[in-house]
Formats: C-alpha cells, sequence, structure tokens
C-alpha cells in the first residue's frame, strides 16, 4: 500500500497499522509514488496506491507508462467529484473515469456503497492487470447486503418492473440520487428501471442493451464526472447499435466551493435533475 | 614480450565488448532506419561493464529473482540494452537486426515484451522510481541482497520526477539502489542546461543524499571502481555521473550536435563499423557470446541479508 500523505483521509491508515511493513509512505510526490508502485508490480507485488483522484492527474504519464506495461498495480482515486463540496474544483476529481478508461487494459470500477467496495476490492485485487477504483468522500448508507457478490463486467439493477419508462444508470453518489428520483417519480406513477453501473471498463453491455430495450429505449445516465469519458460515454457506447434516446447528466461547468448537496444540485446531477430529465423525455 | 596480467586482459575484453556494443547499436539502427545510436555509443563502455564485470545475472533466466536488475530510464538507448543481453547469450545477435519490426518484440523503446524489462521506458524520468520500486521490493520482501541499477540521460534529469525520486530513495536509505547519469552534454535539440558542469551534477545529487561519484565515463577501471564504492555504502543510494560524448566511437561524429535520434546511412554506417571492427582483437573470444568473469557473473548465492529499514527514518 503506497500513500501519498493523505492516509488520514483515506483510511489506509488503517492498513499501515496491521502491516506497516507493507506500507509506503511516498509524501506528496504522485509520480514517485506511481512509479515505486510499478517497480513494485514488476517484481510480482500487488501494490495499492490509494491517493485523491485528481491528484491522480499528476501521476498520468505513469499511469499510462502502466497500461503499456501491462502491469498489476491497483490505483485507488477518492474524493471524486463535486460532491467532496467545500474545498472547491481543485480537489474534485471530474476527468479521473476518463483518463483511466482511456487506457485500453484498465479495468475501472465505481463502488456507491461500503459493501460494494469491499467487494470490489477483492476483485481488482484477484484481477491480474492494472486497475482503476473511484470511491467518493460523502458518507453514503449500505446498499447492499453482506452476501451480495459482484462481478467486474456487471452492473446491479436496483429498480425493475414491467412498467419501466426509462432507464436511470448512474454510479457512486449519483446513485442514491437516482434511488430518490425513483422514489419521486413512484409518486407520480412513473416507473424507472435503475442501475447502479458498479464496472465502468469493461461495462455490463449485456444489460444495459436488455435494460434499454425494457425501458423503451429511453436512457439517462448520471455522474459526478465532466461529460467527457466517464460513465455516460461508457453507457454509450454499449447501445451505440442500438436504438434509444440518450441523455447524458454531468458535471458540464467549472465547479465551485460549497456544500455537497447544494453542488449535486447546482451542477445537475440530483434526484430532481434526474425528475426532470425523465419527464422531459416521456414529453 | 610483454606478459598481458588477468587484469588487464579483463580490461581489454570489457573495452572490446563496449566496441561489440556501438557495432550492434549501428547496424541495428541503419537497418531498422530510425533508433537513437549517438545515444547507445555514449554509454557503452557503462553497459559493458555493467553487463559484463559488476551485475550478477543469467542471461538465459532474465526473470530469476536473485539478479540484479537493470533499468534503461534512458528508453531510447534501447539498441545497446538489445544488443548487451544478445552479447551475453540472451538470445542470437541475428535478432538485432529485427529491431522496430512489427513482428518484432525488440521495439524502439523496450517494453514487457521482452523478459528482461520489468517496465516499458522511454517517457523519461520515470526509470529512477521504477527502480525504486524494485529496490524496495528486494529490501524489503526479498532480502535477497540484488542490486538494481539505473541507466538515466543528463536531458533526462529535468524530469522533476527524477528528483521525487531522488529525495525518497535517500530517505530510505536504499544502498542497494545504484543509478548512473550518462552526462553526454547534448539533449535532442541543444546541450542540457548544465552541459559538463559535474560539479553542479554532484553538488545537487548530494544535496538529495546520494553518494555521489564523478568518473570519465569510458573508462572501464574508473567505472569498475565507482560499482564497487557503491556497492560498500550501506545508509544511501549511490549515483554514478559518467561524463561521456554523445556518438563516443562513432567516426565522424562524435561528440557532434544535431545526431540525436539520427541514424547512419548504409555507406556511412559501413565505415563506422569498419573502423570499429580495426579495433578488435578477438580478446573477448570474437564476440563468442562468453563473458570474461563468467564464474563471477552467474547467480553467486545471495549477499547477506540487509536491515530492514524502518519506515520513518530521521534525515541525517
Amino acid at each position: 500500500m503506497l500513500d501519498g500523505d493523505v492516509e488520514n483521509s483515506t483510511y489506509t491508515e488503517e492498513f499501515d497499522k496491521v502491516a506497516s511493513n507493507r506500507f509506503f509512505e511516498g509524501y506528496i510526490a504522485e509520480q514517485n509514488i506511481i512509479g515505486m508502485a510499478m517497480g513494485l508490480a514488476a517484481r510480482g507485488n500487488v501494490p495499492f496506491a490509494a491517493l485523491f483522484s485528481c491528484f491522480l492527474t499528476r501521476a498520468y504519464d505513469f499511469i499510462r507508462l502502466a497500461a503499456i506495461s501491462k502491469l498489476n498495480i491497483k490505483i485507488i482515486g477518492t474524493h471524486c467529484g463535486v460532491s467532496i463540496g467545500e474545498d472547491g474544483p481543485t480537489q474534485m476529481g471530474l476527468e479521473d473515469l476518463a483518463i483511466s478508461c482511456a487506457e485500453p487494459n484498465f479495468t475501472v470500477l465505481y463502488p456507491a456503497d461500503a459493501t460494494s467496495a469491499w467487494n470490489a476490492t477483492t476483485l481488482i485485487a484477484e484481477h491480474s492487470g492494472p486497475c482503476y477504483l473511484r470511491i467518493g468522500r460523502p458518507k453514503s448508507p449500505i446498499l447492499y447486503g453482506p452476501d451480495e457478490r459482484f462481478a467486474i463486467g456487471k452492473c446491479k439493477v436496483l429498480r425493475k418492473s414491467r412498467e419501466d419508462k426509462v432507464l436511470v444508470v448512474a454510479g457512486g453518489v449519483t446513485v442514491f440520487e437516482a434511488l430518490a428520483a425513483y422514489e419521486q417519480l413512484q409518486k407520480e406513477a412513473i416507473s424507472i428501471r435503475v442501475i447502479d453501473l458498479f464496472s465502468v471498463q469493461p461495462v455490463d453491455r449485456d444489460e444495459l442493451i436488455a435494460s434499454a430495450r425494457a425501458a423503451g429505449g429511453i436512457v439517462i445516465t448520471v455522474e459526478d464526472h465532466y461529460a467527457h469519458g466517464g460513465l455516460g460515454d461508457a453507457v454509450l457506447w454499449a447501445l451505440a447499435e442500438e436504438r434509444v434516446r440518450a441523455y447524458k447528466l454531468a458535471v458540464r461547468e467549472i465547479p465551485h466551493s460549497g456544500k455537497p448537496k447544494e453542488l449535486i444540485e447546482k451542477f445537475g446531477i440530483s434526484s430532481g435533475h434526474i425528475v426532470n430529465a425523465v419527464k422531459s423525455a416521456l414529453a | 614480450m610483454t606478459v598481458e596480467t588477468s587484469v588487464q586482459l579483463t580490461l581489454k575484453i570489457l573495452q572490446e565488448k563496449a566496441t561489440r556494443l556501438r557495432i550492434d547499436s549501428v547496424l541495428a539502427t541503419t537497418e531498422a532506419g530510425s533508433g537513437h545510436p549517438t545515444s547507445c555509443a555514449s554509454a557503452a563502455e557503462i553497459m559493458s561493464v555493467l553487463f559484463y564485470s559488476v551485475m550478477r545475472y543469467d542471461p538465459h533466466d532474465p526473470r530469476n529473482p536473485d539478479s540484479d536488475i537493470f533499468v534503461l530510464s534512458k528508453g531510447h538507448a534501447a539498441p545497446i540494452l538489445y544488443a548487451a543481453w544478445a552479447e551475453a547469450g540472451a538470445f542470437p545477435r541475428e535478432k538485432l537486426l529485427t529491431l522496430r519490426k512489427i513482428d518484432s518484440d525488440l521495439e524502439g523503446h523496450p517494453t514487457t515484451l521482452l523478459p528482461f524489462v520489468d517496465v516499458a521506458t522511454g517517457s523519461l524520468g520515470q526509470g529512477l522510481s521504477v527502480g525504486i520500486g524494485i529496490a524496495l521490493h528486494a529490501k524489503q520482501f526479498d532480502c535477497s541482497g540484488q542490486r538494481v541499477y539505473v541507466l538515466m540521460g543528463d536531458g533526462e534529469s529535468a524530469e522533476g520526477s527524477v528528483w521525487e525520486a531522488a529525495q525518497w530513495a535517500s530517505l530510505r536509505g536504499l544502498n542497494n539502489l545504484c543509478a548512473i547519469i550518462d552526462i553526454n552534454r547534448l539533449g535532442q535539440s541543444q546541450p542540457t542546461m548544465l552541459q559538463w558542469n559535474l560539479e553542479i551534477y554532484k553538488a545537487r545529487w548530494e544535496a538529495f543524499g546520494w553518494q555521489a561519484l564523478l568518473v570519465n565515463g569510458h573508462s572501464i577501471p574508473d567505472l569498475i571502481a565507482a560499482f564497487e564504492t557503491a556497492e560498500h555504502v550501506i545508509d544511501r543510494p549511490t549515483i554514478v555521473l559518467a561524463r561521456t560524448l554523445k556518438g563516443k566511437g562513432l567516426l565522424g561524429i562524435e561528440g557532434l550536435e544535431g545526431w540525436h535520434g539520427k541514424v547512419l546511412a548504409k555507406p556511412a554506417a559501413a565505415k563506422v563499423i569498419a573502423e570499429l571492427e580495426s579495433q578488435l582483437s578477438g580478446a573477448d573470444g570474437n564476440g563468442s557470446q562468453i563473458f570474461p568473469q563468467r564464474d563471477a557473473t552467474v547467480l553467486k548465492p545471495p549477499r547477506m541479508a540487509i536491515q530492514v529499514q524502518a519506515r520513518s527514518r530521521p534525515m541525517r
């Protein structure tokens, strides 16, 4: 486990407590941290480097070479999205999915709660090849029970009926926004299907196609990430050969400091925005 | 009639090996039509000393976990890396002529398609960090006494990531790490910031906590002595600051600007190679892919295990 002086934010300090001989403090030097991880991986270790997702951009050249070298390196980007709140845009990872998914051999997982994060960690530890795990900052409710199973390349269908009018695909913090939107729309007798994408690369193409078809071919994606190259684009790629109308909710301007809830509302990815998008799509 | 001592013979063999590496680099890059022969030529003695005298490894088993590791951070010198392994017997020398071809593993810059390449290089400034990861593994987990050698370029040392690595390696006391800078003064488009101001290089690396050794990068005895010194330091990594000439030994272009990443056309290459070949006496068995201290260079029992360092070491 490698850290960049954020172990008390990412909580990898807990790892340090139980396995200090396998914990390396890299200080505020992300390029060196990822480079060291690459060297460790080359000699057969499974290194995890947990950093703030926005600061990983500094080490993008190393991430690129880790992909080219096909190394068994596991990168965790925490504090993603506008939902980190008051610290403001310089601390928000809003392009990390685009960067990691750009490398064709990177596996990219984006768990929404603690259970799925636990599972995702195990999955990438056991998977052979470079991996990126995206983790949000706000406390989130537990969505999944302890026996829920996850897989690379598989999403989770959280709400489903025979009457689904629209498919909403979300990830991380926006899964809870989507579930709140579901409740709101139920009151208005509109059923939506809700998917927690979980695996951004590879994406669960089969389920997305089946669910999109079942939901009348109308798809709304919602992500705490910029519009390019993230969750929305992964879904659009999967549905590219289908007859769908797709709407991408994402952060489409440089954000700002504020409370997490305020920012999610202001930057277009809240449950209210999802409800409006569903109604517009059906109008 | 003089009798050559075995030391003199070894020096002669190592010099001839360096000459062979130059020949191989020119042949391969001219055949490929692209590459960096002058960047290879400046490092020939460094490579020869490391591969045929200092490092302990098995050319037939490059992934052996007990081997010393070499990282070519200046990845554009790939042809001389390939030549070094070929001359050690890892694969037939003829394969060197497949450099940069679509169906060859000998790519323009080294990738992990090759068993002796741990991490793909060529994006300058990464090799030292990678070397730290490898050295850390050797010290912390393997306790095998493996040594790690990282060859960088002088232009490359402008990269900030090199200094991120430098500060961490010395903090950690990674004495099993030995870096070399091939200070050939010339970057791609112009001379480097510091050119041959070796005293500044030395001051900087010492300030970062490294043992810094200045050598003539074309002197086999100097290089051997430097690597020997590096092996005996117990509390910090070593950097060998090697003053070299870009294109050293290449007739007509030695030390000239404007030759970075340029190959010799076939007629010029033929002249250069003829001149290099005229320096060979066959002391190395006519390039029979047997290197001088064979017994010393195959794997020995591990060196004495080095004490694992505490995580938070106060700076000296």
